[in-house]
């Protein structure tokens, strides 16, 4: 079981834990209160810290959540990444789906 | 021996544990939620157990990808909440079931599984909020704990059939463990939820209310699903219900279904439990 066979749902494959080693690495960092506050006081210091490439560092950098889990970014690590800012999990669920918010929280939580 | 006093399947969802630390369960939103587990909480309150063996995954808190265990078993005297990028919650550190666990990590050995074995370890909401749902939020906990982690992060996840046959294991352990504890099982995750891919936010409320009505005493096909099948009915975070067949495996063919509850959406998430007894 390692390809997606099912439609519009990534599995945290192989390819996503090679692809997303550095950017997991990263976010998981942010476990800890120092590293919360180096990544607040210089974030671009913080990530190359962590190696990441210029695609990534861009996709972090402008929380782009949809690119970061298509480049093996897994949810559980880079929600640490949204804890920092905060941002709502609901947000990160509405970027994937291709929704705005108040749309996601609607159509696909039955909220009004 | 010791005795298995009850299986409880239930959620984990860390807004649950936000909720309470805001002091928002009162709210619209949430108040059916937590309404619904004040039985459970009741019927936990008057078996007493010594020990809770919670079964459960990390969230990428404790474990990194640079070790991905298929099973983990705690042997600590005890285990800290875990810092999840909001800083360390301020609940009790769990008290670990050290003689339990290590009985337990033995049969497993002589049951051809190869667990890893952790002496210093903290855990994520995956443990702290079934135990704050069942145990509310008391100065120090009433029980001492067994975590078993369970790998739903990283693919290849362990079977659901796997998941099974640890059950059967736990049993064993449990009633050929010289003592007089009396032991519930927590089987945690779920119910459907998916966070990633366009399909994010998924919820299946149908297949939510098919488990929690069946889990209990039809449980045949759960127990025959493939990794596949859980993911396409329950999403690909709600496979983390593979978890509750540890629990149910660990407990006797026929059971009685004492309560169930169901809420969705807990944030993005199926949410509710089972309360199970042996006849
Ligand atoms: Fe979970």
């Amino acid at each position: 079981m390692s390809d997606a066979q099912i439609p519009e749902t990534p599995l945290f494959d192989r390819k996503g834990s090679i692809d997303g080693y550095r950017i997991n690495k990263m976010a998981m960092a942010l476990g800890d209160p120092a590293n919360r506050e180096a990544f607040k006081a210089d974030e671009e210091a913080f990530l190359d810290r962590y190696k990441l490439t210029p695609e990534q560092k861009d996709a972090v950098m402008s929380r782009d959540w949809n690119r970061m889990v298509a480049m093996g970014g897994n949810l559980f690590f880079i929600l640490k990444i949204a804890a920092v800012d905060p941002t709502p999990i609901t947000a990160i669920g509405a970027a994937q789906a291709g929704l705005d918010h108040a749309d996601f929280l609607k159509q696909r939580l039955g909220k009004e | 021996m010791a005795k298995i006093i009850g299986g409880v399947g239930t959620s984990h969802v860390p807004s649950i544990g936000a909720a309470l630390d805001k002091g928002i369960s009162d709210n619209p939103d949430w108040k059916p939620f937590f309404d619904g587990y004040i039985p459970g909480k009741e019927w936990m309150a008057e078996k007493k157990p010594d020990i809770a063996v919670v079964i459960f995954n990390d969230h990428g808190n404790t474990f990194f990808l640079d070790r991905v265990p298929t099973f983990a078993v705690g042997v600590a005297d005890h285990y800290d909440p875990v810092d999840e990028g909001y800083g360390r919650r301020s609940i009790p550190s769990f008290e670990g079931a050290t003689d339990l666990s290590w009985h337990f990590v033995d049969k497993l050995v002589e049951n051809h599984f190869d667990p890893l074995v952790c002496r210093e370890i903290e855990v994520d909401h995956g443990l702290q909020v079934p135990m704050e749902l069942f145990f509310g939020r008391p100065e120090n906990w009433p029980v001492k704990v067994l975590p078993i982690w369970v790998n739903t992060i990283q693919y290849p996840i362990p079977t659901p059939q796997r998941c099974w046959e640890m059950g059967k294991v736990l049993r064993e352990a449990i009633e050929s463990f010289p003592g007089d504890e009396r032991v519930v099982i927590m089987g945690t995750g779920g119910l459907s939820h998916q966070l990633q891919g366009s399909r994010a936010g998924f919820i299946n409320r149908e297949a939510d209310e098919d488990w929690l009505n069946n889990i209990a005493n039809n449980y045949e096909k759960f127990r025959n699903m493939s990794r596949e099948d859980y993911v396409e009915q329950f999403g690909s975070e709600g496979a983390e219900l593979i978890m509750w067949l540890v629990m149910r495996a660990a407990m006797d063919d026929k059971v009685d279904l004492k309560m169930k509850h169901y809420h969705a959406p807990a944030s993005m998430t199926g949410a509710g439990m089972v309360v199970l007894e042996n006849l």
